[in-house]
């Protein structure tokens, strides 16, 4: 009984928070002279109306659950990794091109593709820990700043050395990765790939880590109480790389999949026009970095960008307004957060340990 | 290396610099009060936005940067309320206003205009450019410092006037005691609340400024996230310049040059996004040198 008070507490926080944005959605459709009614209606409809449309928003709530568990990660362990749409990039540009040219079987080569992924994210999201320990480089923004370099080189291979060629349009993009290595779809027909699954299982593993490991345990306290982890014992600069290249791998995971079970070629824009990383950060923020609770989160924030391009066909009303919603959620979601960073400023005080 | 410096670069720096400064001067502000605003990118978006939407509305240019300030000014008072009011972690706040301000924007380009991506209109008239009287007779140095919008002149008053009022005005010295101590200001019978509202809400005019400035001054044009990454090189240049206005004006002018460079250095020997990528490649290297952190009080973007 004693675990129930507080995880209704964390319950009641993401509910409120999606109640206040759900309002201040109806507030931007009522400006817009729609029928407010009509307009949540048609947004349920495009998330959930059928299994098609379940499916799709299955399909799109992938990238967004793997990079989200890697943002809240590294939440969990104290660190803010707002980099994860480059990682996210370099790791969907990285799997691309080891599936297009790395011999083998199939499978051989998407195993290969995966693992590329998440070695590239990871080692981006390392050069942000790198540049914060040896020279107090601010991770918050040298990751952020890090997004637009890898956005922009993952621009120029795509449109220079790696440009597919055989096609008659002049879009920035690779070849198409052979049918072989591709991530299976899990229904014919059906948007929703094999990345679904592996997003679910991660989220399992998290919560049980978290929940039972040794690992788990010692991230948690450092993002809780670093001076107190640390007289445990807990070497920090171990656990900021560790979390932060799980961070970044995971974000880089979450390309490699969305190229091998999509859209099977690396388009440029086509993970960061979405803006996959950015929701997933949200949905890290609204749960809190509880590893279930995010990739809930995740899914719900991909309903509501589904529900929103179904609500742009069959009203007036543009698909931004998800994007309005969402911003409202975080910003009510983070009265919350104030509450434990004030916590922690106060242990800082307390013992005068930095970061 | 002809091509690449002249004195139309030294211009389109200056040109460049004014949103970032205008922005790093209200990150400064916001600092000095001890609110580490994350959220300037956003309200730089929504300046630039309300400048082309008051100019649409309104036909006045005047008028349309006085609207584009109202509305950064509701937007800071939100981040206001929530950081200060409400005491949530000032970064997740910077960030969700930050994704308000895109949100809206766009949703408001297709609400409005009924387009996506941009919005361009060849009727629309952008700031005028200013000549001085006497100095833009000078022969090279006429060429440097004149014939920009008021925005740009205003921004390098700012600087000036922001100098005097930090380490010269009684003011000044408690908005910086605020930041530093806010309990022991307090007990100084210092209203902290009332210095860090002001603080916000000056940040926003700036911002305001800073958007209009991009929006109507350099291109004359909305485009969905047109800010690309300024506002946090806004925030480099802030902490670069230690929440000092000149050091601001200094890592403002450097980050300006870069922008500039980057675009002049297209069509030269290096491809496109290369060159695009000069600005935030400097600015990751600019904060290498970057080492105190003591006025931000705790609030490191590394952690919670």
């Amino acid at each position: 009984m004693k675990n129930w008070n507080p995880m209704l507490l964390s319950m009641m926080q993401p509910i409120m928070a999606i109640l206040f944005g759900l309002t201040a959605g109806a507030i931007v459709v009522s400006f817009t002279g729609e029928s407010v009614m009509e307009c949540f209606k048609e947004l349920w409809r495009g998330a959930f109306g059928s299994f098609y449309f379940l499916s799709s928003t299955m399909a799109r709530a992938t990238p967004i659950i793997l990079s989200g568990l890697g943002i809240a990660f590294a939440f969990r362990a104290g660190f803010f990794n707002m980099g994860a749409e480059g990682q996210m990039v370099l790791g969907g540009l990285a799997a691309a091109l080891t599936a297009l040219h790395v011999p083998g079987p199939g499978w051989v080569k998407l195993v290969a593709a995966l693992c590329a992924g998440i070695a590239a994210g990871g080692m981006w999201s390392v050069l942000a820990v790198w540049m914060e320990v040896k020279f107090k480089v601010n991770l918050l923004i040298s990751t952020l700043l890090l997004n637009y370099i890898a956005v922009l080189f993952a621009g120029y291979i795509v449109s220079g050395p790696f440009k597919d060629t055989s096609g008659s349009a002049g879009l920035a993009q690779t070849a198409m990765i052979d049918q072989g290595s591709w991530l299976p779809k899990l229904y014919n027909g059906m948007s929703v790939h094999a990345g679904f699954s592996i997003a679910i299982g991660l989220t399992v593993l998290f919560v049980l880590m978290f929940r039972y490991s040794i690992v788990g345990y010692e991230v948690k306290m450092l993002g809780l109480n670093p001076s107190f982890a640390m007289y445990g014992g807990v070497n920090r600069l171990q656990m900021m790389i560790f979390s932060m290249v799980a961070s970044g791998g995971l974000a880089g995971l979450a390309g490699g999949v969305e190229v091998l079970g999509m859209q099977y070629r690396f388009v440029d824009g086509a993970l960061t026009m979405p803006g996959y990383a950015w929701t997933a950060l949200m949905a890290a923020l609204l749960a809190n970095a509880h590893p279930a609770g995010t990739a809930v989160c995740s899914f719900l924030l991909a309903a509501l960008q589904t529900g929103a391009a179904g609500m742009e066909r069959n009203t007036n009303v543009p698909v931004e307004l998800s994007a309005v919603i969402q911003a409202v959620l975080i910003l009510f979601v983070s009265v919350k957060f104030g509450y434990s960073f004030m916590r922690r400023r106060k242990a800082r005080k307390n013992n005068g340990s930095i970061i | 290396m002809d091509q690449l410096f002249d004195i139309s670069l030294l211009n389109s720096t200056i040109r460049m610099v004014t949103p970032i400064l205008l922005a790093a001067l209200g990150g400064a502000l916001c600092a000095r009060a001890g609110l580490f605003n994350v959220g300037l990118e956003g309200m730089v978006l929504a300046g630039a936005f309300g400048a082309v939407l008051g100019n649409y509305l309104l036909n006045n240019l005047f008028l349309a940067v006085m609207f584009a300030i109202g509305c950064v000014l509701l937007l800071s008072l939100l981040y206001g309320y929530f950081t200060i009011h409400l005491k949530a972690n000032v970064i997740v706040v910077g960030i969700a206003v930050n994704f308000l301000a895109m949100g809206l924007t766009t949703f408001l380009l297709s609400a409005v205009f009924h387009v996506k991506g941009a919005y361009y209109n060849k009727d629309m008239e952008g700031l005028p450019r200013l000549d001085i009287p006497v100095l833009s007779k000078v022969p090279v140095l006429g060429d440097v410092v004149s014939g920009y919008s008021p925005i740009v002149f205003c921004a390098f008053l700012l600087v000036i006037v922001l100098h005097l009022f930090l380490y010269r005005t009684v003011t000044g010295f408690r908005l910086s005691a605020v930041g530093q101590s806010p309990i022991v200001a307090q007990s100084a019978g210092i209203k902290v609340r009332r210095y860090q509202y002001a603080a916000v809400l000056a940040c926003g005019m700036l911002c305001g400024l800073a958007g209009a400035q991009l929006s109507l001054g350099q291109v004359t044009m909305f485009a969905e996230g047109m800010t690309s990454g300024r506002g946090f090189i806004a925030l480099v240049a802030m902490m670069l310049g230690q929440a000092n206005p000149a050091g601001i004006m200094g890592s403002s002018l450097l980050f300006g040059l870069m922008d500039a460079l980057s675009i002049r250095m297209q069509g030269l020997w290096l491809p496109t996004p290369f060159t695009m990528m000069v600005p935030y490649v400097v600015t990751i290297m600019a904060m290498f040198f970057f080492k105190d952190k003591s006025y931000l009080h705790g609030t490191t973007g590394s952690s919670r």
